[in-house]
């Protein structure tokens, strides 16, 4: 598990330093192309007895221990006088490393890291308001006007290390903001257009054609929405969203990206109300869209809205693996790739196993003390750090 | 603690009356169970308590009116979504007919080796060459077969024995690979042959030119050989040995095999079965005799009614779930053709049991003297002197003239199981078919009337089956969805 937030200490810094995204590089790849941009949008990272090299925009002291900075000469682009700010990373993000991308806010007491590159995965937050309120929401909404995260999000996108391969635009549920997204869209195809994006929503704007009919027209090469559906009809959909109409528009939604040759994977969050009609939703998928890229079918994470909805919502794996290998079942044979995320391997079916992803994002997935002794450790997800102690009663090492 | 509920579950329920009735057709499966069944073959089972109170708006049971409202039995006033998705599935499952015709029949010889009990067709003796097709014939049939629409050609070759004219069948498949180059079709060839005359030489051809062979095997040894006759009773040696030979050398899903149903099968489902399982043949298709040809008169082992069929049907179901169950993969064709139109959105096509009718759309038949029919069956009642199935000859007939002709369109249009008395209130209607022929045979017009009609007893004894076993049984319903792929 990593900790993707951490205290810096800004008290070297000569002047306050403006509010931005900057990607951490070593003082040996200093990219070779940067008067403008890239070169003072790069922090160097500089580690105990290493000379900082001039010309970054900012430098960051790996060591806490390390005391002042020198960097060795005059610098040559640097405005005289003023060299360029400092900061001392706490312990817990000692884990920085080049072609990581951080957000320093004004001020700089703390950082976060919005983009890990040796992660599986990376997620950019582009909003936390959402039109759903689904009853195991990990990430509640909240009505407040963040539409700066839209801009940062754009830089970081802009800041993208060559690896970057794929990453998940995620909310909140970003089509809210329409003129925004189609935006950070455009932008990625411009400067990433190799990048695989996963794009997050619940689909409800896109029963309106119109805005359907501007995402596609983005024309990027490789994006998949990732859209939930929870029930194969509207009264227990709309129940567990808490939102009357919604199961209407979502699916709606679907059927307009798919009539644009836009690919979509169905998500199912596996809790309490749709245990029991997971059968019955994977069939609804086979005979009503069948055209799905994969469907992926979920364990909880019991944060955000699931801790008080814990009652109404948490199902232990081990209880549903019947109604989960049926629905996985019914998913496969009619050629549909089903995909088993979040879900423990020792709760798991073993005929699920093929089915079942490492799933769990780095920086919040971790391994119980009794995992130590499993075998099957290493392919597994783990737990989510941010599920606390409701974990299924089952968990066991795997001899 | 907060309260993170904002909308209670019953304010998303159905209250009484709050919901309409969908397309909707049931049959009752039993004194306690009904299945309902939409537009497009999706169901559900019900009692019939459940049933009159959801036609009546007094349901109270929130889970069935949700397992509706899933297959889009029943909707709210105002939801539009319900009847866009039915269309949608509609559209889906009659997609496959304007590209029409993919089977092409080639009756290369009426010459057969074999005096079968119940051969539908009136063989000629292994020596009389005028009873095979010609060349100049073969290349008008080609001529017709590739104006289809349809993306995929198979071209069968039939009899008589249609080996014993392989040189033409040789001749046809050159000719039609060198026409299909033009052309980019997906083309297959099977010949339907006894194996009997099965030697190196025609081996090397189908394992060359990718050639299908399917064959007649009625069970075990007694059993075939009792109703396949030959010079030497050797029927049964001959297939075995066959089916052996074009496993090793073309791989084992290159040869299948099909059984015909006699008096003398019925008490022997089990034994067929196995025998199909002995030979490593993965599939069976259980047929009934068919009424035409020597067989229509009674002499041929069709001295069986419907049910009796039935049960023999239901056995030897029983048997290849059985031998599943201990690993052994075997699928009942039949079966599989139905859990396709059951469980998915496609209809295969199969001609004897799909609407519209199969006859010309779905496949033509080009006899030994060019005589173009709209179905094998429709050539078998010409041979007894009912000439209303032919449509043409390739010496003489445009494809127009053919695909267009009142001969064709009468029968299809009048048997459509959408518009026909008692199959468009049948709730097994999107599994059925329309037999313009066996109707036309049976009872003298093409639509038949339905209580009267062995073709619907047997059908709906089959779905009948098929369903219960879906009800009760998971491993069944498990082993149906795999064979709907």
């Amino acid at each position: 598990m990593l900790k993707l937030k951490g205290r810096v200490d800004a008290s070297e810094l000569a002047s306050p330093l403006a509010d931005d995204v900057w990607r951490v590089c070593l003082p040996a790849d200093s990219d070779g192309d940067g008067d403008e941009g890239p070169t003072k949008s790069l922090a160097c990272l500089v580690r105990a007895g290493q000379p900082a090299p001039p010309g970054y925009g900012l430098y960051l002291m790996a060591d806490p221990e390390m005391g002042t900075l020198a960097v060795p000469g005059t610098p040559r682009r640097a405005i005289p006088g003023a060299p360029s700010p400092v900061l001392k990373l706490g312990p817990e993000l000692a884990h920085l490393s080049p072609g990581d991308i951080i957000h320093v806010p004004a001020g700089a007491r703390r950082v976060t890291v919005l983009w890990k590159n040796s992660a599986r995965h990376n997620a950019l937050l582009l909003t936390e308001q959402c039109d759903n309120y689904c009853l195991m929401c990990s990430q509640p909404p909240r009505e407040r006007d963040d539409s700066w995260l839209f801009d940062r999000a754009k830089k970081v996108v802009t800041l993208l290390p060559a690896s970057a391969r794929s990453v998940s635009l995620t909310g909140g549920e970003p089509t809210l903001h329409a003129d925004a997204l189609i935006g950070l869209l455009e932008h990625c195809k411009q400067v990433a257009p190799e990048l695989s994006i996963h794009l997050l929503s619940n689909g409800r704007r896109f029963a309106g054609p119109a805005f359907a009919r501007r995402y596609a027209t983005v024309g990027l090469a490789d994006i998949m929405a990732g859209i939930p559906v929870y029930a194969p009809e509207p009264g227990l959909h709309d129940f567990i969203v808490q939102a009357p109409g919604a199961f209407d528009e979502t699916i709606h939604g679907i059927l307009n990206l798919a009539s644009l040759g836009q690919a979509v994977e169905i998500r199912v969050v596996v809790q309490r109300h749709t245990v029991p009609v997971l059968a019955g939703l994977a069939t609804f998928i086979t005979r009503n869209l069948p055209f799905v890229a994969q469907v992926a079918l979920m364990g909880l994470e019991m944060t955000g809205l699931a801790r008080p909805n814990s009652a109404l919502v948490w199902a232990d794996p081990a209880d549903y693996q019947r109604e989960l290998a049926e629905a996985t079942g019914i998913l496969a044979t009619a050629g549909i790739p089903a995909r088993i995320y979040n879900h423990q391997l020792c709760v798991l079916d073993q005929r699920l196993w093929p089915y079942a992803v490492r799933s769990i994002s780095d920086w919040k997935n971790d391994y119980l003390d009794i995992c130590r002794s499993c075998s099957v450790r290493d392919a597994c997800g783990g737990v989510f750090t941010t599920s606390g102690n409701r974990l299924s009663q089952h968990l066991r090492p795997v001899p | 603690m907060i309260n993170a509920v904002k909308l209670e579950r019953a304010a998303t329920t159905l209250p009484p009356h709050g919901w309409r009735l969908l397309p909707m057709r049931f049959h009752r499966l039993g004194a306690d169970s009904v299945v309902l069944t939409n537009l497009v073959g999706e169901h559900v089972f019900v009692t019939p308590d459940e049933l009159v109170g959801v036609a009546e708006g007094t349901c109270g049971d929130q889970d069935l009116l949700a397992r509706l409202r899933a297959v889009h039995l029943i909707q709210v006033p105002g939801e539009t979504l319900p009847a866009e998705l039915l269309a949608i599935k509609l559209r889906t499952r009659m997609r496959r007919l304007p590209d029409s015709t993919g089977l092409h029949i080639f009756v290369v010889t009426l010459r057969c080796e074999h005096t079968c009990r119940y051969c539908q067709v009136s063989r000629q003796s292994a020596a009389k060459s005028e009873f095979d097709m010609t060349r100049e014939t073969a290349r008008r049939a080609l001529d017709l077969a590739f104006r289809s629409p349809s993306p995929h050609l198979k071209i069968e070759f039939q009899g008589g024995e249609p080996l014993l004219n392989f040189p033409l069948i040789r001749w046809i498949t050159a000719e039609a690979k060198r026409m299909n180059a033009g052309h980019g079709k997906d083309l297959a060839f099977v010949i339907a042959t006894n194996l009997a005359l099965l030697d190196d030489e025609i081996l090397e051809f189908c394992a060359e030119q990718d050639v299908h062979l399917s064959t007649s095997l009625d069970g075990p040894q007694n059993l075939h050989n009792g109703n396949r006759r030959r010079p030497g009773q050797d029927s049964w040696q001959q297939a075995v040995a066959g089916i052996r030979r074009a496993q090793e050398r073309l791989g084992p899903d290159r040869v299948s095999a099909l059984m015909t149903t006699t008096e003398a099968s019925l008490d022997r489902a089990a034994e067929i079965i196995d025998a199909y399982a002995d030979l490593g043949l993965r599939g069976v298709f259980l047929r009934p005799i068919s009424p035409y040809g020597f067989a229509l008169r009674g002499r041929g082992g069709a001295n069986y009614d419907v049910e009796r069929w039935l049960e023999f049907y239901a056995a030897g179901l029983d048997q290849i779930v059985e031998l599943n169950r201990q690993a052994v993969p075997m699928v009942e064709i039949y079966a599989s053709i139905i859990a396709k139109k059951m469980l998915t959105n496609s209809d295969p096509g199969y001609v004897d049991l799909t609407s519209p009718a199969g006859i010309g759309i779905g496949a033509l038949v080009y006899n030994y003297d060019g005589d173009i029919y709209a179905s094998d069956e429709g050539r078998m009642l010409a041979e007894s002197g009912d000439r209303t199935f032919r449509l043409g000859n390739v010496h003489s007939s445009s494809y127009a003239e053919v695909m267009l002709s009142d001969g064709l369109l009468r029968p299809l249009t009048e048997s459509i199981a959408l518009s026909a008395p008692m199959c468009a209130t049948c709730a097994f209607e999107p599994y059925c078919g329309a037999d313009p022929v066996f109707h036309h045979t049976t009872a003298g017009d093409f639509t038949g009337h339905k209580a009267l009609s062995a073709f619907c007893r047997r059908n709906t004894g089959v779905f009948t089956l098929l369903l219960r076993k879906m009800r009760d049984d998971p491993y069944f319903r498990d082993l149906m969805r795999r064979w709907a792929q």
